[in-house]
């Protein structure tokens, strides 16, 4: 179970602040497949990194009774500077995995092939997701807080995240930041809308993305 | 109860470790690289410092002062400002450098600031052992009288380096100007680190408002274990200890703080 409990977030930048979201409540249990809706700087992205204990947040709290993968996305998890392989070997490191099988499993799954031999900072964004996929898939979270990164793969990538995400892992949790109501539709069991500062939670996604389009 | 709050206790300490030994291998790949000699550059800087410094030191001032050699009282200054400087210097902006590796919850910002406060000691520590063997091959260092003494000294050194590293990780992120004042502080604390005087060498009055500063304190207690009897060290003990406690815990308060508001990209 993950919950969340009067969830504020405001930035602040010299004199000026900016309020995020404000009083957000939300819980998912195990199992459930959470899409996250939301015009871009609605605070999809700010609300995945809350989850995911990237950044704090300015009142409430969040309790996380399962294990969260953290956001995978364009940014951040990754060391630019360093090959495929180092920051393969970190991730196994700082999360007690054995590097060797992780490494197969990374090479078999991204197909990057002497790629990873490169930094990460000369990966395209496509590459990039492979990599932070393949990565928090060979660690196995409960739950997965995926930022709108499956959209930049190619079919052949989507094939692969469809196989291993949702029938390998059908049993995990995830929350969605995705702009496809395609997606959404076919892979989500609940959605919550954020607009105005405001979360909405609701049972049914077709009446969510609706709602969404609408804004 | 108590046995799983012990249990939980071991897997922290495990995590910790863990997590450190990662950061450490990733900061030596991203500073020093695979290439020539790779990370063993972590000690070059120290000692052409301290080398080259002693050496001009020697030409400028002969081969002794008060009864000690020029060439290693300089040496035995500079490593230990060496390491207070670039620790200093590391710890600005360090959480920004290393923001990326905050998406993974087990890593703390604390971390940062050791891992990168340990690289600076062992290379200064590697330094400090290479040049003295060779120094004292050619008979310009002493062999350290009481080496208790004198290992006392350097981890009473790092550990108030290590507070104030601390205090400044955090406080460079909360003021920009702050960063503009670091380098001219460091220059300005250097006579009262204790790096070219001992403290017997100076007037009482003086020394007093010297011993004030735990640079000064653990230097002291450093040259009193090279030297032994040639030197009258004056130093307390408890200046350093103490300084390090207070200003640790005002640094961790303010890593604490600024944690709470840091934002990630």
């Amino acid at each position: 179970m993950i919950a969340c409990h009067n969830l504020s977030k405001s930035y602040a930048h010299g004199q000026s602040r900016k309020d995020v979201f404000k009083g957000v409540d939300f819980t998912m249990q195990r199992g459930d497949r959470v899409a996250l809706l939301g015009r871009n700087g609605a605070g999809k992205s700010t609300l995945i990194k809350l989850i995911g204990g990237v950044e704090m947040p300015t009142s409430g709290r969040i309790e996380r009774r399962m294990s969260v993968s953290w956001p995978l996305g364009f940014s951040g998890g990754f060391q630019g500077s360093l090959t495929g392989y180092d920051n393969a070997r970190f991730i196994a490191r700082i999360y007690d995995r054995d590097y060797r099988e992780m490494k197969d499993f990374v090479e078999d799954f991204t197909e990057l092939g002497r790629q990873l031999k490169m930094p990460v900072k000369t990966y395209s964004s496509g590459m990039r997701a492979r990599l932070a996929f393949s990565l928090s898939l060979a660690i196995e979270f409960d739950c997965y807080l995926i930022d709108e990164i499956i959209l930049v793969g190619d079919q052949n990538f989507q094939r692969k995240c469809h196989f291993e995400l949702f029938e390998k892992r059908a049993d995990r949790s995830m929350i969605l930041a995705s702009h496809s109501n395609e997606m959404v539709r076919e892979y989500c069991n609940r959605a919550v809308v954020i607009h105005g500062g405001r979360a909405t939670t609701y049972e049914d996604v077709g009446l969510a993305i609706d709602t969404y389009s609408a804004l | 109860m108590a046995r799983s709050n012990l249990g939980k206790l071991r897997e922290g300490w495990r995590i910790q470790m863990r997590v450190i030994h990662a950061l450490m291998i990733r900061e030596l790949n991203t500073r020093f690289g695979r290439e020539n000699i790779g990370f063993l550059w972590i000690m070059v800087e120290p000692l052409l410092f301290a080398g080259l410094v002693s050496f001009i030191w020697r030409f400028m001032k002969g081969p002794e002062e008060h009864g000690v050699g020029i060439i290693a009282f300089v040496v035995s200054g500079y490593i230990p400002l060496t390491l207070f400087r670039h620790c200093v210097g590391r710890s600005v902006s360090v959480f920004v450098a290393n923001s990326s590796m905050m998406y993974h919850r087990q890593v703390k910002v604390t971390d940062f600031v050791f891992v990168r406060f340990l690289i600076e000691m062992l290379g200064a520590m590697m330094a400090y052992v290479f040049i003295a063997v060779v120094l004292i091959a050619f008979g310009e260092f002493p062999v350290p009288a009481n080496m208790g003494m004198f290992i006392s000294g350097w981890l009473l050194y790092s550990l108030f380096t290590l507070s104030l590293c601390f205090v400044i990780a955090p406080l460079s992120e909360m003021s920009e100007v702050l960063e503009k004042f670091i380098p001219v502080t460091t220059y300005i604390m250097i006579p009262f680190s204790g790096t070219f005087s001992a403290a017997s060498w100076l007037t009482p009055t003086v020394r007093e408002y010297l011993l004030l500063s735990p640079f000064v304190n653990a230097m002291e207690l450093m040259r009193g274990g090279i030297w032994g009897g040639k030197v009258t060290p004056y130093y307390d003990v408890w200046n350093p200890l103490v300084c390090s406690m207070v200003a640790g815990l005002i640094g961790l308060a303010l890593c604490r703080h600024v944690r709470r508001t840091l934002v990630v990209e």
